[in-house]
């Protein structure tokens, strides 16, 4: 769309003073979108000049002149109907010119729509010490204008209404309550949205902190053979730090995947063990294992609470059937399998850069060298793709 | 001294112990505060040197600046900074000699704060949050402190016979009274771009600086700390 941008003489006008020289009204007002307005553009008679010398502009665009009205000598209007959503947060320049082209006066506009009612609130604490509340914006998600969203809460009993303060620039539907939270006592929580054109209330939603609480990752996972069995992994891992002494009957979940595969196993049936043994897997084998904790129990109530993230990737191998991988540090040994010899020397190229040396050799060290592919391989790809979008 | 001077003056003899003592005031000189600013003796040419590289940067940084905050005020900004708007100040650095046009930097830095402040207010309730412009005005005030900082040591280390840079006030006339949003859109745009042409008169004039007030084998701060 090709925008019709005038000349302009390089005789900048005086800004400070065109308040009290030209003014335009309606001043920065805020309609809904589909609106239809008029706006005057008054200019003092000190300037010498005739309303229908003016002219108007919407974004850099020159407005036709039919839609001009000359109300007085010194008063020029302009009326546009059906005004589409504003094109950017500080709103749309609506200006008034002279003939020349010099600015006497603007006007921002602001189209756009009173807010939804926010939808899907959600909340959750970490480790019983704070409260992280999500919410979504109601209605199509999108008004145009600037919305404020304002998360309230208060006991549901008794205590007086609270805001939370810190929201995130990075997640902006989410709020952080990070201290001086009750326990064993209910919250009612909600969500304000309010902007130029209305205002809109979420649903309230009650909780007791206690409900809802997560935790950091188990601690501590190792995977490891169990002897010489082929097909079989022991998974060890240690109660999240936090809430180590109140995680009684925490439940744990275990997924594993093949190192070249994107398909997870999961292993739920775990309880509050903190070990594991993986059966009927693959001999001669890398796989990837995770795992990840539930707080159940949490100061004795009974409830679920929220699953933990999984914890990094742990890599390990089971025995392959009648091989044992021989620790040399020759890269130039036997094996004719080229891609085989290219992985051994990418391999043994990385225990000398991390200056392992040949007396740590051990199939750990292997296993670890393919956790450390498998993330750099993943970051060049999402660095790839960065480079595409 | 020459003997001549001697027999002129006797009783400027100066005891041994007095002499120390003159020697360790001069060293605390050198470490002189002036409104709150600590500032340590530096070499000539690299502490103008530095400044320079800082100046180069924020210059840098305020041309990407004022792109950002033209995109983000929507089409027809590029006229918003034609205009002219009283109390903002003008980019000339002025003085004849090198103290002055140091003290006029200085100066110069100090009076774009408040109105950099300002403009990061407005634009804070204009913009998104995450909005980029937020976090460039937010280092453009930083570094401009910084530098404002930096030429106030070089000032007090190169001229500590001349008065102490005043640090200027922020009256009610140094920013503009609330304006409505197309006067903020404006003013925003004429305190950006004087702020790079400044920017750019600083880098010239910190070279000449250099040059003249940093020789090859006398340092000038030293020769004014011989009083």
């Amino acid at each position: 769309m090709l925008s019709l941008f005038f000349l302009i003489l390089y005789i900048p006008a005086v800004m400070s003073s065109s308040s009290q020289m030209a003014g335009i009204y309606p001043q920065d007002p805020a309609l809904p979108i589909g609106s239809t307005l008029t706006a005057t553009c008054s200019v003092s008679p000190d300037l010498g000049l005739h309303a229908s010398s003016l002219f108007w502009s919407l974004n850099g665009r020159r407005l036709p002149s039919s839609s001009y009205s000359v109300l007085s000598p010194t008063a020029l209007s302009v009326t546009l109907p059906g005004l589409p959503a504003s094109r950017q947060r500080s709103g749309d320049n609506l200006v008034c010119h002279n003939h020349g082209g010099h600015v006497l006066a603007g006007s921002c506009l602001y189209i756009g729509m009173p807010p939804g009612k926010p939808v899907n609130l959600t909340c959750w604490s970490r480790n019983t010490k704070d409260l992280t509340c999500r919410w979504a914006p109601g209605g199509q998600g999108e008004t145009f204008i600037k919305t404020k969203y304002t998360l309230k809460y208060k006991l549901r009993w008794y205590g007086r209404e609270k805001e939370c303060e810190e929201y995130s620039a990075a997640h902006p539907y989410s709020c952080y309550i990070p201290r001086d939270l009750a326990l064993f006592t209910p919250y009612e929580i909600w969500v304000e949205a309010t902007n130029q054109l209305g205002s809109a209330t979420s649903d309230v939603i009650t909780l007791d902190v206690l409900d809802v609480v997560t935790t950091d990752p188990p601690s501590g996972v190792s995977v490891s053979r169990v002897g010489d069995l082929e097909d079989h992994l022991s998974v060890r891992w240690e109660s999240p730090p936090a809430l180590k002494d109140f995680l009684f009957q925490a439940k744990y979940q275990i997924r594993y995947r093949l190192e070249d595969s994107s398909g997870w196993k999961v292993m739920d049936d775990i309880g509050n063990q903190t070990s594991c043994r993986l059966a009927g897997l693959r001999p001669g084998t890398v796989y990837f294992v995770q795992v990840r904790c539930n707080p159940v129990g949490i100061y004795g109530s009974r409830r679920a609470g929220i699953w933990s993230e999984w914890s990094h990737p742990t890599a390990a191998s089971t025995p392959h059937s009648g091989r044992v991988l021989s620790g040399s540090c020759d890269s130039k040994s036997g094996d004719s399998n080229s891609t085989l010899r290219r992985e051994l020397k990418q391999f043994f190229g990385w225990v000398r850069n991390h200056a392992y040396g040949c007396s740590g050799m051990s199939i750990k060290l292997y296993d670890q060298w393919r956790v450390w592919m498998q993330k750099s391989h993943k970051t060049r790809n999402q660095v790839l793709q960065g480079d595409k979008s | 001294m020459s003997g001549h001077v001697k027999n002129m003056c006797p009783q400027l003899s100066i005891s041994q112990a007095a002499r120390t003592l003159l020697s360790l005031l001069l060293v605390a000189a050198i470490d002189s505060v002036s409104a709150g600013v600590v500032c340590r003796k530096q070499p000539c040419g690299s502490s103008l040197q530095r400044s320079l590289k800082l100046t180069k940067l924020i210059h840098k940084e305020s041309v990407d600046l004022l792109k950002t905050y033209k995109v983000s005020q929507g089409d027809m900004s590029e006229l918003f900074c034609q205009m002219s708007i009283n109390n903002v100040p003008d980019p000339n650095i002025s003085g004849l000699d090198p103290s002055e046009r140091m003290l006029s930097i200085y100066s110069h830095c100090k009076a774009f704060l408040p109105h950099l402040k300002r403009v990061t207010e407005q634009q804070t309730d204009l913009q998104p949050p995450s909005s980029a412009l937020l976090s460039k005005l937010s280092t453009a005030q930083n570094r401009t402190n910084g530098l404002a900082n930096q030429i106030n040591c070089i000032y007090q280390t190169f001229f500590p016979n001349l008065p102490i840079p005043p640090e200027p006030v922020d009256g009610p006339t140094s920013v503009p009274p609330s304006q409505n949003v197309f006067q903020q859109k404006v003013y925003g745009c004429v305190v950006l771009k004087r702020f790079k042409e400044f920017l750019s008169r600083v880098t010239r004039e910190l070279r000449t600086l250099k040059s003249q007030v940093c020789t090859r084998r006398t340092s000038f701060a030293d020769t004014n700390a011989l009083f």
